[in-house]
C-alpha cells in the first residue's frame, strides 16, 4: 500500500528544504574553510607566536672545550640548520619518502621554522660561585640583555677518568623560561659536547655525521600495483574514515530529528498524514537525508582525493575503502536515522530531544574513544568483538578496514549483515514510535514509553 | 443512498480516558454533515479515525466505500483542527507540494494555485513565505490545500476556529462551491450557528457519545421551539396583557426586549397578531431552533433552566466567546 511516488515527494522536500537552508551551506562550506584557513594560516600564526627571543646564556665550563663548539652550535645558522633537520624528518613520517618532495614544493619550510633566537654566550671563570651566577637568572635585567640561562659543565664531560663514563652538565633556568629555548639550548649543548668529545679523540665530525646517516628509504607495498606506503598516512586514514562516517551520519539524522521536531510543533504533521501514511512520510525523510548526507560526503571525499593528488599521494588510498565507507555509511545512516526520527516524532520540541539523544550520541562516540587502540591493533579480541556488536559494528569495522592490517573478508561481510539487521530492526521499531508519536502532545517521553510505543503500535 | 462515511460501534480510549463510546453514524453522499458538541466532546478523535490518523479499539469504519480513508486519501481533503505549514515555504509550492501528495501532477496543481487563492481573497501571494502571513490568511491558505485535488468527500475540523467575519464569509462560500461541484463535506464545530445555517444533517457528541443523528429538516420540526422573539416600540411598556393571554406560556426578558414562549399547540402566527395588537412593537418575529437548545435539551433531559442545562449552556457559550476573542 506504500506509494514510491509519494515517498519520493517527500524525499525530495525534505533534501530540497535541507540543501536549500542558509544554515546547511555555511555549515557545508565551514569545515572546507576552516581547514584552508588552518593551512593557510597556521604557518603564519606559529611564526608570529614564536616572538624573537634574545638574551645572554652564561656558561661555566672547566674543560675549556664545550664553550668554542656551544657558540657555533647556538648560533642562528646551526639553529636554522637542526629546525630543517627535524622539519624534514616530519614530512617524511606524514606523507613518505615519495612525498617529500610534493610536499616541499608547497609552503616555504622557512615560514614554518620561525627566527631562530639571539643567544649570547657569556663565558664564566671555572670554578664560579654558583650561588651569585644563579642569582643572575632571576636578577634585572643589567643593560637590557636578560640572563636565559646557565650551564654548568662537569669536568669529566669531554674526558672521562679511566674506567668511568663521561660525564655531563647541569642547565640553570629562571621560572616560566619557554620550553622551546631549554630545547634550543639542549640541541645545542649535546651537539657541541659530542663534537668537543670527538675533537679530543681526533676524530672529524662530519665523517661521523656522515657515517651514521642512512636515509630512510620507502615502503613499498607489494600487489598488483605497487604502492608507496607512508606511515604517518596510514595512522590517518582510519580516523579520517570512521570520522566522515560519523560526520555523514550525523548531518542526516540530526537534520531528520530536527525537521520532524518542526513539522509536529508546526502542527503540519496532521495535513500530511491526511495525504501519507506514517511509514511513507518517515521513509521519505530518511531517504531525503540521505541524499542530503551523501552530496556532504561526496563532496568531502571530493576534495580528499583532490588534496591527494595534488600531492601525488592519491596511490597511497585503496578506492575499495570507499566503497565500504559508502555500505558502511549506508547501514549506519538507517539505523540512526531511524532512531533519530522516532525521538523527532516523540517530543514536542528540541529542548525535549536532547534528553533522549544524549545516549545515542555517547553510543556513536565510543568508536571514537576506542579509534586508537583499535587502528593500531586491529585483530584484539576486543576490537572483533565490537565488529559484530551493534550499532558500533559498522564504525568499529570501518576504523578496522582503513587500519595497516584489514580484517579477513568474512569478518567484514559477516559486520555488514550483522549492521543490516539491526538497521531493518531499528527501522521497524521506529515507524511503530513515530506511528503513535507523531500525534502524541503533552508530556515528553522517556526511553521506556518508547519501548511502549513500539510494543503496542 | 451509497455513504460516503461510516463508522458502526467504534471506541476509542487514551489511557483511562473514554474519548468515543459505541459510535455509529452514516455520511449520505452529497450532504452537508455537521458534528457538533461542546470542546472535548470527542469530535476531533472521530473525524482523526474517520481519516485512518488514529485507529479505533473496536469498531469498523469505512469511507468511499473502502475499508479505511488510507485506501481513498486522494479523495479526501481534509482540514485538520491543528492547522499548520511549512513556515519557510512558499505558498505556492507548499500548495503544489499538498496537491502532489493527494496525486495531482505539479503542472495541474501550479495551474489551479494561482485561482483558488484569488477566490480566497489572497491573490498574488504564491511567492509570498507562509510565516509572512497572518493566522487568518493562513487557514485559508490551508483551506485551498484541502480542496485543492478537488476531493469527493471534504472532513472540515473546526474550520472557523479563529477567523475573522471576512474570512468566515470567504471559507462558507468555498464550501458552497464544493458542494455544488458534488462534494460531501462532514464539519465539525462546536459554534452551533454555523451547523444551523450550513448543514443538511447533524450528529450531536457529548462525552464520546451519540446524542443526536437528525436531518436539520426533521430537526426543525420536532424541536420546534414554540418561541417569538418581541420588542416593544416603548421600552418600558407594560407586558402584563400579553402574560394573561391563554396562549402564552411564560415571557422571559432578554435583552432590550422578551422571549415569549407559547403553550404546545398554539399557532404562532396567530400569537404573533394578538401580541402586535396588544402592546406595539418595534419588533417581533418568529424564533427559531437553535441547536444550543436541542443540545441543552437533549442532553440536560428536559429543557427547563435547571442547573444542568446551565452549566452545558455556559460550556457551549465559553467556546463562543474563546472564538469570538480569537
Amino acid at each position: 500500500m506504500t506509494s514510491p511516488k509519494k515517498v519520493a515527494l517527500v524525499a525530495g522536500r525534505e533534501f530540497m528544504a535541507a540543501v536549500t537552508n542558509k544554515g546547511f551551506l555555511i555549515g557545508l562550506l565551514i569545515m572546507p574553510a576552516v581547514f584552508a584557513v588552518i593551512f593557510a594560516l597556521m604557518p603564519r600564526l606559529m611564526t608570529a607566536s614564536s616572538a624573537p627571543v634574545s638574551g645572554d646564556v652564561a656558561i661555566v665550563d672547566p674543560t675549556g672545550r664545550v664553550a668554542p663548539a656551544l657558540r657555533s652550535a647556538i648560533g642562528p645558522e646551526a639553529i636554522r640548520a637542526r629546525r630543517e633537520r627535524v622539519f624534514d624528518r616530519a614530512v617524511n613520517t606524514v606523507a613518505g619518502p615519495g612525498g617529500t618532495a610534493a610536499m616541499r614544493g608547497g609552503p616555504s619550510p622557512a615560514s614554518f621554522l620561525g627566527t631562530p633566537p639571539d643567544f649570547r654566550l657569556v663565558e664564566r671563570p671555572a670554578p664560579a660561585d654558583l650561588a651569585a651566577e644563579k642569582r643572575g637568572l632571576t636578577a634585572p635585567p643589567a643593560g637590557g640583555r636578560r640572563r636565559l640561562a646557565l650551564l654548568v659543565i662537569s669536568a669529566d664531560a669531554i674526558a672521562p677518568p679511566a674506567g668511568r663514563g663521561y660525564g655531563s652538565y647541569d642547565l640553570f633556568i629562571p621560572p616560566n623560561t619557554d620550553e622551546r629555548i631549554e630545547r634550543e639550548l639542549r640541541d645545542g649543548l649535546r651537539e657541541a659536547i659530542v663534537s668537543a668529545r670527538l675533537a679530543a679523540r681526533q676524530l672529524d665530525p662530519r665523517d661521523i655525521e656522515r657515517i651514521t646517516a642512512v636515509a630512510t628509504g620507502p615502503s613499498i607495498t607489494v600487489g598488483d600495483v605497487e604502492r608507496q606506503t607512508s606511515t604517518g598516512f596510514n595512522r590517518s586514514v582510519p580516523f579520517v574514515f570512521v570520522g566522515l562516517l560519523v560526520f555523514g551520519v550525523m548531518i542526516g539524522a540530526q537534520t531528520l530529528m530536527t525537521s520532524t521536531v518542526e513539522e509536529k510543533s508546526s502542527r503540519v504533521i496532521e495535513v500530511l498524514l491526511s495525504a501519507v501514511s506514517p511509514l511513507e512520510l518517515m521513509a521519505g525523510k530518511i531517504l531525503g537525508q540521505m541524499a542530503v548526507s551523501l552530496l556532504v560526503l561526496a563532496l568531502y571525499i571530493g576534495i580528499g582525493v583532490l588534496m591527494l593528488s595534488s600531492f601525488a599521494m592519491l596511490g597511497l588510498l585503496d578506492p575499495w575503502l570507499i566503497v565500504y565507507l559508502l555500505i558502511f555509511f549506508l547501514i549506519t545512516y538507517f539505523l540512526f536515522a531511524s532512531v533519530f526520527g522516532a525521538i523527532g516524532a516523540a517530543v514536542n520540541e528540541m529542548r525535549e530531544a536532547q534528553a533522549l539523544v544524549t545516549p545515542v550520541m555517547l553510543v556513536l562516540m565510543v568508536p571514537w574513544l576506542l579509534a586508537a587502540p583499535v587502528a593500531r591493533d586491529p585483530n584484539t579480541t576486543m576490537a572483533v568483538a565490537l565488529s559484530f556488536i551493534p550499532p558500533v559494528n559498522t564504525l568499529a569495522m570501518m576504523i578496522r578496514m582503513a587500519s595497516t592490517s584489514p580484517p579477513p573478508l568474512w569478518q567484514v561481510w559477516l559486520s555488514i549483515a550483522v549492521g543490516l539487521a539491526a538497521a531493518c530492526a531499528a527501522t521497524w521499531a521506529a515507524a511503530k514510535v513515530f506511528r503513535v508519536g507523531l500525534l502524541m502532545y503533552g508530556k515528553p517521553p522517556n526511553f521506556a514509553t518508547l519501548v511502549r510505543w513500539a510494543r503496542q503500535a | 443512498m451509497m455513504q460516503a462515511i461510516e463508522l458502526r460501534d467504534v471506541r476509542k480510549t487514551f489511557g483511562a480516558n473514554v474519548a468515543v463510546d459505541n459510535l455509529s453514524l452514516a455520511v449520505p453522499r452529497g450532504t452537508v454533515c455537521g458534528v457538533i458538541g461542546p470542546s472535548g466532546a470527542g469530535k476531533t478523535t472521530c473525524i482523526r479515525m474517520i481519516m485512518s490518523i488514529l485507529f479505533p479499539d473496536s469498531g469498523s469504519v469505512s469511507v468511499l466505500g473502502r475499508a479505511s480513508a488510507l485506501e481513498a486519501k486522494d479523495q479526501i481533503g481534509y482540514l485538520p483542527e491543528e492547522r499548520g505549514v511549512y513556515r519557510k515555504m512558499r505558498v505556492g509550492a507548499f500548495l503544489t507540494y499538498l496537491a502532489q501528495l493527494k496525486g495531482v501532477s505539479r503542472e495541474v496543481a501550479a495551474a489551479r494555485v494561482p485561482a483558488l487563492l484569488e477566490q480566497v481573497g489572497l491573490r498574488g501571494t504564491e511567492r509570498t513565505a507562509c510565516d509572512e502571513l497572518s493566522k487568518g490568511m493562513l487557514q485559508r491558505v490551508q483551506f485551498v490545500g484541502a480542496t485543492l485535488h478537488e476531493p469527493e468527500l471534504l472532513i472540515l475540523d473546526e474550520p472557523f476556529s479563529g477567523l475573522d467575519p471576512v474570512s468566515v464569509r470567504l471559507l462558507r462560500e468555498q464550501m458552497r462551491t464544493a458542494h455544488a461541484r458534488g462534494a460531501t463535506i462532514l464539519l465539525s464545530t462546536h459554534i452551533m450557528a454555523y451547523a444551523e445555517e450550513l448543514c443538511d444533517h447533524v450528529f450531536m457528541i457529548h462525552e464520546g457519545r451519540k446524542v443526536l443523528d437528525q436531518p436539520m429538516e426533521g430537526l426543525k420540526r420536532q424541536f420546534d421551539p414554540r418561541t417569538l422573539v418581541f420588542e416593544p416600540l416603548h421600552p418600558r411598556a407594560d407586558v402584563a396583557a400579553i402574560r394573561a393571554m391563554p396562549d402564552v406560556e411564560r415571557v422571559e426578558e432578554q435583552g432590550a426586549g422578551y422571549v415569549i414562549t407559547l403553550v404546545a399547540g398554539a399557532d404562532p402566527s396567530l400569537a404573533l397578531a394578538r401580541i402586535a395588537a396588544l402592546v406595539p412593537p418595534a419588533r417581533i418575529e418568529i424564533g427559531r431552533l437553535r441547536l444550543e437548545d436541542v443540545f441543552v435539551r437533549i442532553v440536560a433531559g428536559g429543557g427547563g433552566l435547571d442547573e444542568a442545562a446551565a452549566a452545558l449552556r455556559s460550556r457551549l457559550q465559553a467556546g463562543a466567546v474563546e472564538e469570538a476573542r480569537a
